[in-house]
């Protein structure tokens, strides 16, 4: 473990695999003003954990590495009852592990490469979030329900394709119609859901308990 | 001349002749009235001269059902003048029917007009009923041609049609009765038509042999114009005289199960390279992204940095550097269309007969594939039934498993590869056994890993796309070890599609 810097926005547990990404994302947390602790792995997170203060602090975790995986990571922390928020990053199409990290109560998912505002503001919500943010925790708002319901059959059927981590041209062969379409239905859900991203999206998707 | 008879002839040295001979001699005159009768007609069938002269023939010598045919061969030798030739009955004065075969001419008058149609028969009735016999005899064989699945087709030295069975009606789309008589190039379709009698001459001429006795892939053409491929055999045998058979065989069905293997083996390496390019896709946008996070982390981090100095062109610093960030997400996004643009297609499961997919893999396998050698046995359990797969993807497995048992055992002394499938209860398992070289422990460790290959044209992704094919299927594959060399490779698929069926045997 090395510790770089301590200033007031928290700290923060760097877990990834690559030691190019593991040196800039630590460089951008830090000059975040956040205090980076870096792991290679998910093994070494977890013998070092007992000597770690974890309160006030957020896991910042790639979903794919070698050896014990970010979501069996997040997984074993839940059930040790380990109150440490998680944000999981994950490389394309890690969609369906995204979606299942959200729905084992992860803040937030991030999509490499990523940018400042992005992290930052998902470090934000981790540490603003009232704890404790186990599964199921966040719950969907009447709001929530009410977009949700005021989705087509079809666009609610793209909204579960879309957060399983289908592409558009996916969901248009499995629908049999043109990817144009799906791409208008996608837009039209997006605006009903009132999903500035795809993160939120799938944020949202959880809280409705949609998609598998 | 007189109506009744031939005067000319009576007393004459033609007519003490025609009087003599055994043929029987009629003649007609233009009503169809017998004019001359000689002495054979008489015995033959007990009508003297004086009953029968005068009268017309069919009025009481010809069967009653024949009258109509016998007129009008009479009319058109009347109005045509010319030959013919016609087998008729005539009833004797007792009744008995007689079986004659007639040769019929004209007489004309000195104008050149047709005065008299003069009829020569030959009693063929004891002839006809041998004919009868051996025709019964050769019904047997008849029977047999016509049941042949095989068209069979005879033919003279001209190139006549002979005989033509009834798989030969069926193929060919004419009727016996319409190829009877005619020339074998009723069947052959041009340019060969005319090479067909000159190898027909050739032979005859030299008796050097072409397609004698050899079977040679042919085109042949239907009534209907269609060309198709046969398979022809001919031989010749003698009969009296010399007669050609040919033993046609219809190919279209079997070009078309063939053809329908090559689409299926296409397809499969079509998919094949495309899940290979998908696995090979996925890889790379992984490998390219790690840098590019790391890239686009440094200028977040360098422009978080500046935004705490001051100095004139910060502002614009900053700028290129989110900009830097914005090209490194492009670029990122670039490899992600092409990631999602070779992505595997997604399971297409239906209910399929297992064995039936699995016998099509194995001969999609071993075409091509020099099976050099290699035994094959297979074992398909009578009872597997079907599971719910995708056709083409676990083609793509087993496909996958063979070219490697076949590639394991190159060198080995011992190539028997076997097959086999079978029911258990909650899962059907496919396995494929080879006598190769076997798996290392390395080799066993990395076995599904993408990459990894031991051959030097190996791209290493055969199993491990297998796996994922598996996986999608909720089923199981593994490697076991024999104690033999070799190894057994066994797929595990849920029976009905049940989740997770295969994992709990
Ligand atoms: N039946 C077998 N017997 C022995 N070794 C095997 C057998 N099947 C696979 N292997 C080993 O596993 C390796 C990986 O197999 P895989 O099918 O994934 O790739 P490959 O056959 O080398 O290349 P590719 O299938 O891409 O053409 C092989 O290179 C070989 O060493
Ligand atoms: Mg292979």
């Amino acid at each position: 473990m090395t510790k770089l810097q301590k200033v007031n926005k928290g700290e923060v547990f760097l877990i990834d695999d690559d030691a190019a990404v593991r040196r800039g994302v630590a460089a951008l947390l830090t000059a975040a003003d956040y205090t980076v602790s870096i792991f290679t792995s998910g093994e070494e997170f977890l013998s070092e954990m007992g000597s770690l203060d974890i309160d006030d602090a957020a896991l910042l975790v790639d979903v794919c590495m070698p050896g014990i995986q970010g979501l069996e990571l997040q997984e074993k922390l839940n059930r040790d009852g380990v109150d440490l928020p998680v944000i999981v990053m994950t490389a394309h199409g890690d969609i369906p592990m995204a979606v299942r990290a959200m729905r084992n109560g992860a803040v937030d998912f991030l999509e490499k490469p990523f940018t400042v505002d992005e992290v930052t503001t998902s470090l934000e919500r981790a540490h603003a979030i009232s704890r404790p943010v186990i599964k199921g925790a966040q719950k969907a708002s009447p709001e929530l329900c009410k977009n949700y319901d005021s989705l087509t059959p079809r666009e609610s059927e793209v909204l579960r394709n879309v957060v399983d981590g289908s592409t558009n041209k996916e969901i248009a062969r499995s629908l049999d119609v043109s990817p144009r379409t799906i791409e208008v239905h996608r837009q039209n859900m997006m605006s009903k859901m009132n999903a500035k991203s795809f993160a939120e999206l799938v944020r949202m998707a959880v809280a409705l308990d949609i998609g598998d | 001349m007189t109506e009744n008879t031939l005067e000319e002839l009576d007393g004459s040295f033609a007519n003490q002749i025609l009087e003599t001979v055994d043929t029987l001699v009629v003649i007609l005159n233009r009503h169809g009235e017998i004019v001359f009768f000689n002495r054979a007609c008489q015995l033959l069938t007990g009508f003297n001269a004086g009953e029968a002269l005068g009268r017309k023939v069919w009025d009481f010598l010809i069967l009653d059902e024949e009258i109509d045919a016998v007129r009008g061969a009479f009319e058109a030798l009347n109005a045509e003048n010319t030959p013919s030739h016609f087998i008729n009955y005539w009833k004797t004065k007792d009744g008995a029917p007689r079986i004659i075969e007639w040769s019929n001419n004209t007489l004309k008058d000195e104008d050149g007009a047709i005065a008299y149609i003069l009829g020569t028969g030959v009693d063929i009735t004891e002839s006809k009923s041998k004919e009868a016999a051996l025709y019964e005899s050769k019904s047997f064989l008849r029977a047999i041609v016509g049941a042949s699945p095989v068209a069979i087709i005879t033919s003279n030295e001209k190139g006549t049609i002979l005989s033509f069975s009834r798989k030969a009606e069926a193929i060919f789309g004419f009727k016996e009765n319409e190829a009877l008589g005619q020339n074998l190039t009723l069947i052959i379709p041009e340019p060969d038509r005319l090479r067909h009698d000159q190898y027909l001459n050739h032979y005859l001429e030299t008796g050097e042999r072409r397609i004698m006795g050899k079977a040679r892939q042919v085109t042949a053409v239907k009534k209907s114009g269609e060309r198709f491929p046969v398979v022809i055999h001919v031989n010749e045998f003698h009969d009296g005289v010399r007669v050609f058979v040919g033993f046609i065989e219809d190919l279209s069905e079997q070009k078309v199960t063939e053809r329908r293997l090559e689409d299926v083996k296409n397809q499969l390496q079509h998919i094949g390279r495309i899940g290979a390019m998908g696995e090979i896709a996925a890889t790379i946008a992984h490998e390219l992204n790690q840098p590019l996070t790391a890239a686009a982390s440094l200028a977040g981090a360098v422009s978080l940095t500046l935004r705490k100095v001051e100095f004139p062109q910060r502002d614009d610093a900053i700028s290129h550097l989110n900009e830097t960030v914005s090209e490194i997400r492009r670029a990122s996004e670039i490899i992600r269309q092409m990631r999602d643009f070779m992505r595997k297609r997604k399971t297409a499961k239906s209910l399929h007969d297992v064995n039936h997919v699995v016998e099509e893999a194995i001969a999609i396998a071993l075409i091509g594939a020099e099976a050099g050698g290699v035994h094959v046995t297979t074992d398909l359990g009578a009872n597997v039934g079907e599971a719910s797969l995708d056709r083409i993807q676990i083609q793509q497995v087993v496909i996958n498993l063979i070219r490697n048992s076949i590639d394991a055992m190159q060198d080995a002394e011992k190539k028997h590869l076997a097959i086999s499938t079978a029911k258990k209860s909650r899962f059907i398992e496919i396995k494929i056994s080879d006598t190769g070289h076997g798996l290392s422990d390395d080799v066993k460790k990395r076995l599904f890993e993408p990459f990894f290959t031991t051959k030097e044209e190996g791209m290493g992704i055969g199993l491990s796309i297998s796996k994922s094919i598996i996986d999608a299927h909720q089923g199981e594959i593994t490697a076991i070890e024999k104690e033999s060399p070799g190894v057994i490779f066994s797929i595990k698929l849920p029976v009905g599609g049940h989740d997770k069926a295969a994992k709990s045997q």
